[in-house]
Order: C-alpha cells, then structure tokens, then sequence
C-alpha cells in the first residue's frame, strides 16, 4: 500500500508545498517506497529524494504544482495522473517521470538525465537547456502531441522526441523559432516544422534513428497508456531529425563573398565602367615597380646647363672639358675650348671676369672651379681640324676678339675668310684697351698665330669707307660687322672740353706712347673699362685715382680690389655739373680735386660705312635674333655693333654668328639658338663632395680639377646612383666614344628618387604621375 | 655654411615633423616611393668632424657622405601625417609626429592669402562627447521583461516618408467591417535606422563609392538589411540609375544641382524608384558654406556627369531659388516629390543650427504630406573638404538640437509624423551602434553616417588632424581621391566587406541594447533608459542625472 500524502489538513484545507513536503520527508524517513499524492498546486514534488538501501521510489501524483519531478534522482519514478504546469522534471537527475496529460511551458528544463514521458502537449521554451552528461545515459523527453514555441532554445544534449499526434492545426509541432540556440542532442519530429533556427540541421531518420524510435516507442505509448498508436507512430515516414549545426559548422560563413556578389550579380563590370577604365581585380601596395610607380626617374644627361657654361657668353661648357681629362682625354680637353673660343689663354685665362667662376657651384663648397689655369692650359693647343673648303667667301670687318672669333669658327666651317682690320694689327681692344700686365703680349699673339695659321686671309690697316663696303657686299657671299666700338662717349658738361677720353687713353699706353696724367686723376666711370683706365693712370704716374659713377659701379669685383689696393677710391652716386682746373664739381656741391679727369663710360660704334637706314634709332646694327641685318640678310653684324659687351661676349657673337652664316650658306633657315637653362642649385647634391681648406687653398695643377668639378648637369659617371638604388634597378652601358649611360629598369624600379635625390650632377629627375 | 632667412618655410612650421632615424635606415626607399604628398625625398647629408684622438692637438677630419630621407619644407608639400612612411618602413627608422609648436596656420595665410583648407573633421573639439557622458541607465531586470538579444525577434526599420497619424488615413469602414483605402497615400519606407550618407562621386574615389554601393546592395539582397546609402551631392553613375540596386539609393539635390541631367534622362529607362529623395541645405561639418570639391578631384567622368570643366567646383552655400522656409517646402518638396510622381519619398538635410527648430516646427505643418523626414546634421560631421576656418569655429552639436526637435514635436503632438534622422560625428569613437541607440532614445527615428564608412575603408586619419587631406586627391589609402594611381591602392571587394560586416555587427549590438531595456522595436524617444553622468548633459536633455 503506497503511502497517501494528501494536500489538504483535517479541515480539508490546503497545506503549504513546506508541509506537504515535510510529510513526504517523514513518510520516506519511516520506511515507505511508494506515496499516492493528492497535490492542490504543490510544487517540486518528487525530487531528489532516495533511499539509503536504494530500493526505488515511486511517486503517483495528482494536480500537482509547477516543477513536479525536480531534482529527480535515479530510482524515482513519478506518475502524474493529468496535466500538470509548468517545469514538468526541471533539472530532472535520472528519474522516470511519466506525465498522463499535458505539460506546461519549459517542460524537461534543463533535464540532464532520465526520462520524461508527456502524453499531451508541452508548452512554450520545452526541453530548453537539455544537456547529457557522458558520465550517465542521455535524458529523453518524450512528448506525444506538440510544444509551443521557442522550445529545445539552447539545447545542449539528450534527446527529445515529438510525436505531432494530434497536431494537424498547427503550422509548426516546434511551435515558432525552436531550436534558437541549440548546440547539441537530438530532436525526432513527427510533422510539420516552420521557423526553426537557422543553426540546426533538419535531417532524414538513418538506421540507429529508427532503431531508437522502433525500439522505445512501445516505452512510451505503454508509459501514458495510448499503445493503440503504435502503428501510426511508428510510420517512420514523417519523421525528421533535427541536430545542432556543430561549433565548426556555425563558424562558416554561408553568405557569398563579396567578389561572387559583385561578379555574378551586381551590375556588370561596375557602375562606373562606362566612364573610368578599372578591372576592380588589381589591388596595388603603397610602394610598387612599373607602371604603378608614382614618380618615374629619368637620366637627363645634359638636359640642363652647367652654371660655367650657361654663365659664359661664350657658353664653354667646362663640365665637358673636364669629363675629358676625367677620362684621361687630355688633348681633347684641351682641344675641346677651342672650338668655343680661339682665346682660351688671353680671354679665359688673363682678362676675362670669369662669370663662370661667379656661377661654379664648387663655390659653395670651398672654391670655384681653377677656371683661368683651365684656360691657360690650351694657351698651345692645337686648333682643332678644319673642315674641307666650301668655297664660300666671307669678308669680316674688324679685328677684334669679335672678328677674330668669327673668322676662327668660319674658317673651322671651311668657309673662306677675309678679315679687314683699321689697326695695324689685329686683336682689337685686347692688343688696344687691355693694359698689358694684364694680358702678357706673348699669351695674346701665340693666340692670335694660332687663328692667322688656320688660313684666314688678314688685312691690316684697312679702313672701310661707304665705297668699299658696297664692294664688299659684291665680292663676298657674306659680310660680317665686327668693327667694335671705339668712340667714346662725352657728356656735355660745362669743361668737357678738359677730359680725357678713357678708350684713347689705354690706347695711347698700349701704344707706348705714356700719355701724361697729373698726380690727381678722376675717372668718370666705375666699370669694368674704368677700372683699366684707372689702373692705367697709376701705371702713368697718378698719386691718387678716384673713380666716380651715377650708380652701383659695375666693374667686377676683381678688378675693383685691384683697383683699391693701389690705393684708389670710388664714390658713388656722384652726379657731375662741371669740370674746371680744380677738378669736378659735383651736384651736391663738391669738389673732387683732379689735375687730370678721364671719362669712360662707354664707346659707341662708328658704322658710318653702313647706310644709316640699316642702324637703330640708337646707332646700332639692326639684327635679327640670328646677327643677321634686318636690311641685307648677306650682311650680320656681332659684338659692340649690337650692343656694347664685354670681350666674351664678342667671342661668343663670333661663334654664334658663324653657325648662322653657316646655315645661311648652306641655304638652311636660321634658327636662334636656345642657350641651356643652367641647373638649379637645389638639383646637385654638393654633399658628396669633401670640401678643402679654404685656408690651405692651392692651384698646382688645374688638370686636377677633375677632382673639384660637380659635372653640373652632365653625368660624371660616378655610379653613386647604380649603387645606391634599392632595387639594383639602375643598368650602366658604356657606348663606343667611352662615355657612359644610365638606364633604370622599370620592371624593378619602384620610384623612390633616390637616384635622383643624390646625383651629384642632377642628372636624374623624377617625374610625377599623380598631381 | 647655410643661407636660411627667417621668413624662409621650415619644419618648425609645419603641423607635423619626421622623425628620421639614419642609423635604422637601409635606404630601401619605401618611404619616398609611397608617400603621396611629396613630404619627404631623399638627398646627401655631410658628415663631417674634426677630431684629435694624441695627446697633444694633432686635428684629423673625417669625412663621409651619407644618402638620408628628410622632410621637405614646401608648404604645397607639406607633410599631413598620414603614416605611411611610418607603415612601409620595414626598419621602424621613420615616422611623422605632431608638432605642438606648428606656425602652420600663420604661415599659410601669409603666403597664400587665404586660409588652409582640409577634408576629414572636427578636431577642435577638447571635452568629452555629450553621448559619451550618457549611458543606457533603465535595465529591465525584474521590473519589466527584458529581451534576449539572440533569440527574440527585433524590429529595427526606421521610417522615410510622411508618417500620417491615424485619423488622416485614408481609410474608410465598409459594410462589412473591413477597412478599405479611399485615396494616395505619402510613399514611406521603413528602411535600416542607419543611412550610410552623403558622399559624392567626386568626394570618393569611384573603387570607394562603389564598394559603398555594393556593401548596400549586399546587406539588403544578402543579408536582409534594408539600408540605404544617400547619393551625395554630385551625380550618379547612370549604370547605377538604370539598375534594380537604385532602389537602395537615395538620391541628393543641393546647392549646386550637380549631376541632376544625367537623373532626369536616365528616369525613362529606371527599373526602380530610388529609395529617397534629399534635399540638402547645409552640412553640419561647415554649416553656412556649400560643397566644395578641389580641382584635382574634379577627374574627367567627374566633369561630364557634373557638366562643368575641370576647376575647383563651389555649390553655392544656398540654394538660389530658395529664400524663406516656406518657399524650400513649396517649391523643393513639391518638384521632387512631383518627380517621381508622388512615389518616392523626399526629405529635407539641414545643419544644426540655433534656428533648426524653428524649421523644424514650419515644417512639421506639412499641410500637403510632402515632407518625407528631416535630417539633422551636427558640427561633427564629416567633409571632403573644407576652410579650416568652417570646420574650426562654425558648427552646432547635434545632440541637443535633436532633442529640441523632438520635444517640439511632441508638444504639438505630432512627433513621428516626420521622421527625424540625425547625424554628426555618430560611430566617431568606432561604436555606431550606442551612438545610433542613444539618439533614438533622446527622439530620433534614424542616424546617418558617413566618416565611419571611410574608416571601415581604411582611411589612415584620425579626429585629432592627422592626415585630413581628403581634399587634396592625394588620399594614400585611395579613398579620396581620383587618380587612378592612388584609387588602385584600394580593394573594392575589401571595403564592402568591411562594410558590410561593420553593419551586421551594429546590427546584433544594436539588439543587446534593446534587449536590456525591453524594446523589441526602436525606443524612440525612450529617454526614460538614459542616464547622464553630467549632470548639465541631464538637464539639457531632460535625462536622469546620475553619480
């Protein structure tokens, strides 16, 4: 006889669960195994519970409370006749709990072991939290209807069984999203299943699936007491399976990649293929080779000027000469400032300013560049080879360096030359103006023999007059004026009629003919000519010298310490009124004392032989860009004719003018020649030279300037570049001449501009691909 | 010797100075290769030192010449501290740091006459963000039922289009109890609460633009997100405009009406609506100034989906047909709601501003229903360029104004009838989603968001001035820029997917926000689950202030 626990107290009132319980408790303690519960809503009734000697429990229950079976133990087997609420077997440990009616919301929760059979239907969140320890059989939960929804969330083990009997109305037997959560047991479902959870699998029965069902169906139906179903519920023809997805599984993404998104579906070849050309495929990386580069180096050998050259009016490219004598090509070298210049020796080496050494970037480092000993070298260089005879006829008038340049670079060209001098000798202000200590006589005519030797024809004492220069123009193909400028210019001043003329005065030295100053001398004009005449004064006996200007006095600096360290002096800005026995009065009111006053500021050409409408308004020779007459393209003119210059500049009109006549003889059009633009500063890496003591400073060899000259714009074939190129990207080819060019691969080349971040030269330059 | 003058440019001017270490550097050259501002190139440094190692004076020299990377002092060059040098130097030999003592700002005036320009953002800005000082305070524990954010169902759509109340609905009562629709009702589509906004074509490479395309069309055709992604200023691609993905797009009108020939021509071959119209008057990150894109973003498809030549490109900073609020809702609401025949939803984009109430409360009116949402941009916001000077000093936060807007709303009973969608700075210190779900709580339906998307591509700047050089179309992530050398740098499929996964991910964290306080649908205007910990912040906002 089983144990009656009843519900209610002697006044048929409902006891609390504590005492309901408590009288389980006491009941157990005496010995009783079986108890007949009349439960009023009691809760947890059934577990955990045992006995010492383990002989089972059993428990029959009616109307029972919420979390009937909770806490079973193995060995307890609870019945309950009909429905009960919610938590049917909540934390179920292994007892067997039977349930004749319907279960409410989170039936078998958290059931770990043991079984739970449900012969109705189960509420919502049932078998939520079903875990199976592996120590113990898994915990089934057997439902014969149908749950409501959310159930098995977070299913962790065992195995649920729904059978859907009786469930045609609903959609789902699972209810609505079952299985949210779920990671792991089984679920057997008999119906329709809508909503589950995307992370579970809904499989087919295999063979151990039906075993289990076959095999413990009859458990089941016998348990609530509806075996009659067996046939219908062990048509294994409606049911599925459903098992979690396993961890690895729920980490694979089964939405498609991007690129299959955008290559299979999204418009085809991009929404801006109409108007950018992009593949969408390549990707670069910040630093890339080839044509995704954002800088592109090039090798611009030359591309721009060396400051010497471009500073030079004859544009004597020193960087050449000396990459020359760099490549042991001494004779060249020095040949190579001939074909620029026939006064390498007077002009470079003695009287010129050297602009290029103003310019030499050496400077910067400690000295400029050994530029006159340079010059001096060629003093006996060999003229270089002429070209065969054109049979060409060239009168040039004028002898000076301007004439003498021309007639050597025409000469070189094959072009047969005729000079026509007024002087006695040729060699024009350098022979006339230039005071001798300052050109040796011996350096200007070994000179001057060298261009007598290459054949021209030379005319002394010639004066051309209108008559003759229209003969000219008949006998010759082409006429070149070069006749200088040797008037000087006289400023009106009240006493004018006292001052010397600068340009007859160094005329008169050179000349010998020691014309007398007094002991004070005033020179109007502080350049470059000036400075000669007030050198000439002191060579002539003057005590004291000044020199005067309107302005910043423009003789060169050289020649202005030349000039103070004899002790002369020059004022600035003085303006003249007038000039008497004490001297020049100036505007302010001053008198610089003088016995003597020279004026030189300047000379204006006498082109009196030339018909007046082929001059400026100013007197000058009416050219072109190309030296050519605007009047008579036969006829160019060069040098002080065109405007007053310094010799190198006249050198240089030589030159230039004879690469015209050239072209105009060979019927060619003339095209002005476009001097290089000098390098920037900013474009040389200076750094890599070592700079030398100024102190301790010494020419001795100005061959050894190899060692001092950058190469401003000119490969010096260094190889600083292919050596320091991360990529190894930078390729040296030599070319038959010995000279060296520089390549960079651009299949390695990645556009850092390292190469041209430290070419000493600056001969690489970095193109931009990107603004 | 060294000819330095003291008004020449030189590092101390600038914002940022490299740091070079010669003795890490193999010269690989990386550095020079990939930066994309000409801030640095290599040249020699001389080393060169007198030394006397006798015991007596006996001076020896040592001399050497060693190739350096150094930075270049040319203000067009100057150097935005993006970090490039700094993440392809394999050495660590190289990196870009702050200036604190820049003269940048006086020196650039000085020498160009006008002031600097960036893209990018606010970085004034010294306290903390107001949304940072709130907190999601009500959590439904054992008061209210709260959610589970995995496994309850959420619905997060926010509306565009006029929301009408109940009693406006043009429903009638039938006979037989049903409810049947007598007439038109103002289009509204419930979309993702976050639009991705308003980057032109110009402002964005075309790889970005179209990556943040694709991420759109993805999360709605994938993923199951409705989000939506605002034109910008500046044109379509008219492949876009001819595809079904339109209808994930919404399509801006400002100022400068850029790129709206190609619109109207494409309508007759459209397969779909475009999911929106907006109408931009001004941007939170320079509010009172219009659009500007640079001339050298300006690239040659720009020029022809825009119709202008290449130049810098200025919209107006006011529409030129507008002059009153009332004239904008007449004349603008009407041609665009009259442009898509009534279909498509058109909304309004202001900055905020002092005055946005006042706006706001004309247009809540609404007597046509033409008014499809009201966004509200705040001085956070984003730019693809922009005078300092309007990033720096011009600008309203946009928390309160939203807040404002909302209360004026439901003073007058009518809030939700227009949505409201806010944005400015939203998902700038990387979590959209607290952001995003705290502006719903203070009243708004939706945020925007822009910068973020930038970010998620890879941009390498950040809100405190580093690089900010969007404008310049010199972006060395390829974000912002137009040249094609640059654009390549970025991985289309890449940036989507960040995008993408950006989204998902504020997607789920906008659940575990939700779920706590028991919402299964936005909290809008559910101010009652925040907190401040400032307690000015909590007056303001009308919050619980907490401590």
């Amino acid at each position: 006889m089983p144990a009656f626990i009843s519900g209610f107290d002697e006044q048929n009132k409902r006891i609390s669960t504590q005492h309901l319980l408590q009288k389980i408790y006491a009941a157990l303690d005496r010995g009783e195994t079986e108890f007949e519960v009349l439960a009023s809503g009691h809760h947890d009734i059934g577990g955990p519970l045992w006995t010492t000697d383990g002989r089972p429990l059993k428990f029959t229950v009616r109307n029972p409370g919420q979390r009937v079976g909770s806490f079973g133990l193995e060995g307890t087997e609870i019945v309950v006749e009909g429905p009960a609420p919610a938590d049917v077997g909540w934390l179920n440990a292994g007892a067997t709990l039977t349930l004749k009616g319907d279960g409410g919301d989170t039936t078998g929760h958290c059931s770990a072991s043991g079984k739970i059979y449900v012969g109705g239907r189960a509420g919502t969140r049932t078998g939520s939290l079903m875990k199976h320890d592996p120590s113990y059989d898994a915990p089934e939960l057997w439902i014969l209807k149908n749950t409501g929804s959310f159930s098995f969330e977070f299913m962790g083990g065992g195995i649920a069984v729904v059978c859907g009997y009786d469930s045609e109305q609903f959609e789902s037997v699972l209810g609505d999203r079952a299985c949210i959560g779920m990671v792991g047991g089984t679920i057997y479902v008999r119906g329709p299943v809508e909503g589950l959870s995307k992370q579970v699998w809904l499989l087919d029965l295999d063979e151990a699936d039906r075993e289990f069902l076959l095999s413990n169906m009859p458990v089941f139906l016998e348990k609530i007491g509806r075996p009659q179903l067996l046939a219908e519920l062990t048509d294994l023809s409606r049911w599925k399976k459903i098992v979690a997805m396993t961890w690895e599984e729920r980490q694979r993404q089964d939405r498609i990649t991007m690129k299959e998104f955008r290559t299979r579906k999204w418009v085809e070849g991009g929404i801006f293929g109409d108007v950018v050309e992009d593949d969408y495929e390549r990707v670069v990386n910040f630093v890339n080779a080839g044509e995704d580069r954002l800088k592109v180096p090039h090798w611009q050998n030359k591309l721009f000027g060396a400051p010497c050259q471009t500073a030079c009016p004859t544009g004597i490219p020193t960087q050449d000469r000396i990459n020359l004598l760099r490549q042991g090509k001494v004779k060249e070298a020095l040949e190579l400032v001939l074909t620029y210049s026939p006064f390498p020796a007077s002009v470079c080496g003695q009287v010129c300013p050297n602009l290029c050494k103003d310019a030499c970037s050496r400077q910067f480092i400690d000295h400029p560049v050994a530029m006159q000993e340079l010059g001096r070298l060629s003093q006996e260089a060999a003229a270089p080879e002429k070209k065969p005879a054109t049979g060409k006829k060239v009168a040039i008038i004028g002898g000076g360096p301007g004439g003498l340049s021309a007639a050597w670079q025409l000469s070189l060209l094959g072009h047969g030359v005729t000079l026509f001098e007024g002087d006695r000798e040729v060699g024009g202000k350098l022979r006339q103006a230039i005071p001798m200590e300052r050109l040796p006589r011996e350096i200007l005519d070994s000179e001057i023999n060298r261009i007598k030797k290459m054949g021209t024809d030379i005319r002394t004492s010639q004066k051309i007059d209108k008559e003759t220069f229209e003969s000219l123009q008949a006998d010759y193909d082409v006429l070149v004026i070069a006749s200088g400028a040797h008037n000087p210019v006289v400023i009106p001043f009240p006493g004018h009629e006292r001052l010397k003329k600068g340009l007859d005065f160094l005329k008169a030295i050179n000349n010998g003919e020691k014309p007398k100053v007094g002991r004070k001398v005033v020179v109007i004009g502080a350049g470059n000519a000036g400075m000669d005449v007030a050198l000439g004064a002191y060579a002539m006996g003057a005590d004291k010298v000044v020199a005067i200007d309107v302005q910043r006095p423009a003789a060169y600096q050289k020649e202005i310490d030349h000039f103070t360290a004899l002790g002369g002096e020059i004022q600035w800005p003085v303006f003249t009124e007038r000039i008497d026995g004490n001297g020049l009065h100036t505007k302010d009111g001053r008198l610089i004392e003088a016995d003597t006053v020279i004026i030189s500021i300047g000379e204006r050409p006498d082109l009196s032989y030339v018909p007046r409408e082929w001059l400026t308004d100013r007197g000058m020779m009416d050219v072109s860009e190309c030296w050519q007459s605007v009047r008579n393209a036969k006829v160019f003119a060069i040098g002080d004719t065109i405007k007053p210059g310094l010799l190198t500049h006249a050198i240089a009109g030589g030159r230039e003018v004879a690469e015209y006549i050239d072209a105009y003889l060979n019927g060619w059009e003339l095209v002005p020649r476009k001097k290089p633009e000098m390098i920037p500063q900013e474009k040389l890496s200076r750094e890599l030279f070592m700079p030398q003591n100024r102190g301790r400073f010494r020419v001795t060899d100005a061959k050894n300037e190899v060692h001092r000259c950058l190469s401003c714009g000119t490969c010096r074939d260094c190889s600083m570049c292919l050596e320091t190129c991360p990529e190894g990207a930078i390729v040296r080819t030599e070319k038959e001449d010995g000279t060296a060019e520089y390549t960079s691969d651009d299949r390695y080349c990645i556009g850092c501009g390292i190469c041209a971040g430290i070419c000493p030269c600056g001969v690489w330059a970095m193109e931009k691909m990107i603004v | 010797m060294e000819t330095v003058k003291i008004n020449d440019l030189a590092c101390n001017d600038l914002p940022w100075k490299v740091l070079y270490d010669t003795k890490r550097c193999t010269l690989c050259g990386s550095c020079v290769a990939a930066c994309t501002f000409g801030a640095i190139k290599p040249k020699v440094e001389r080393r060169r030192k007198s030394f006397s190692d006798t015991e007596t004076p006996e001076p020896k020299i040592t001399f050497s010449a060693t190739p350096v990377i150094t930075q270049v002092n040319i203000l067009k060059h100057f150097c935005r501290g993006c970090g490039v040098c700094e993440r392809v130097c394999p050495n660590n030999a190289i990196r870009s740091e702050r200036n604190p003592d820049s003269r940048f700002n006086v020196v650039y005036q000085a020498t160009t006459a006008s002031g600097p320009k960036r893209g990018g953002r606010n970085n004034l800005e010294v306290q903390a963000r107001t949304l940072d000082t709130i907190r999601v305070g009500r959590i439904s524990q054992m008061t209210d039922p709260s959610l589970d954010a995995e496994r309850h169902t959420f619905d997060c759509l926010a509306p565009l289009g006029r929301v009408l109340p109940a009693t406006k609905l043009p429903f009638t009562l039938g006979p037989d109890g049903k409810l049947t629709k007598s007439g038109q009702t103002p289009p509204l589509h419930w979309i993702y609460p976050i639009i991705i906004g308003d980057m032109s074509i110009g402002a964005l490479s075309w790889r970005m633009w179209e990556a943040v395309s694709m991420a759109v069309a993805y999360l709605n055709e994938e993923c199951g997100l409705p989000v939506r992604q605002c034109s910008g200023e500046g044109g379509m691609p008219v492949r876009l405009l001819k595809s079904k993905y339109l209808k994930y797009v919404i399509l801006q009108i400002a100022s400068g009406h850029f790129g709206w020939n190609r619109i109207i021509k494409a309508m007759p071959h459209m397969v779909e609506d475009p999911g929106g119209v907006l109408i931009k008057i001004g941007q939170g990150a320079k509010p009172g100034d219009g659009g500007l894109l640079m001339a050298a973003k300006v690239a040659s498809h720009i020029q022809s989906i825009r119709g202008v030549p290449k130049t810098d490109l200025l919209s107006p900073p006011n529409h030129q047909g507008l002059y009153s609020i009332e004239e904008s809702v007449q004349k603008m609401f009407l041609s665009f709601n009259a442009a898509f025949k009534f279909r498509v939803p058109v909304a309004i984009k202001v900055a905020a501003s002092a005055t946005s109430v006042s706006v706001f409360n004309n247009l809540v009116r609404d007597p046509y229903n033409i008014v499809g949402g009201f966004f509200l941009d705040g001085i956070d916001g984003g730019t693809g360029a922009a005078h300092d000077i309007s990033l720096d000093h011009t600008g309203h936060p946009v928390v309160s104004k939203l807040r404002d807007c909302y209360l004026a709303a439901c003073a007058q009973g009518r809030q939700g009838q227009i949505p409201l969608w806010a944005a400015g700075g939203l998902g700038k210190t990387g979590n959209l989603a607290a952001d995003a779900f705290k502006m719903f709580c203070l009243g708004a339906n939706g945020v925007f968001t822009g910068k973020l998307m930038l970010q998620l591509a890879g941009c390498l700047g950040n809100e405190h001035s580093r690089c900010n050089a969007c404008n310049t179309g010199l972006c060395p992530a390829g974000i912002t820029t137009q040249e094609p050398l640059l654009v390549r740098r970025l991985d289309p499929d890449r940036v989507a997917e960040n995008i993408v996964n950006y989204f998902l991910g504020v997607d789920k964290e906008l659940r575990k926000l939700m779920a706590p306080i028991g919402n299964s649908s936005l909290p809008v205007g559910r101010s009652d689950c925040l907190i401040s910990t400032d307690k000015a912040v909590a007056d303001r906002l009308q919050v619980q202030y907490v401590c």
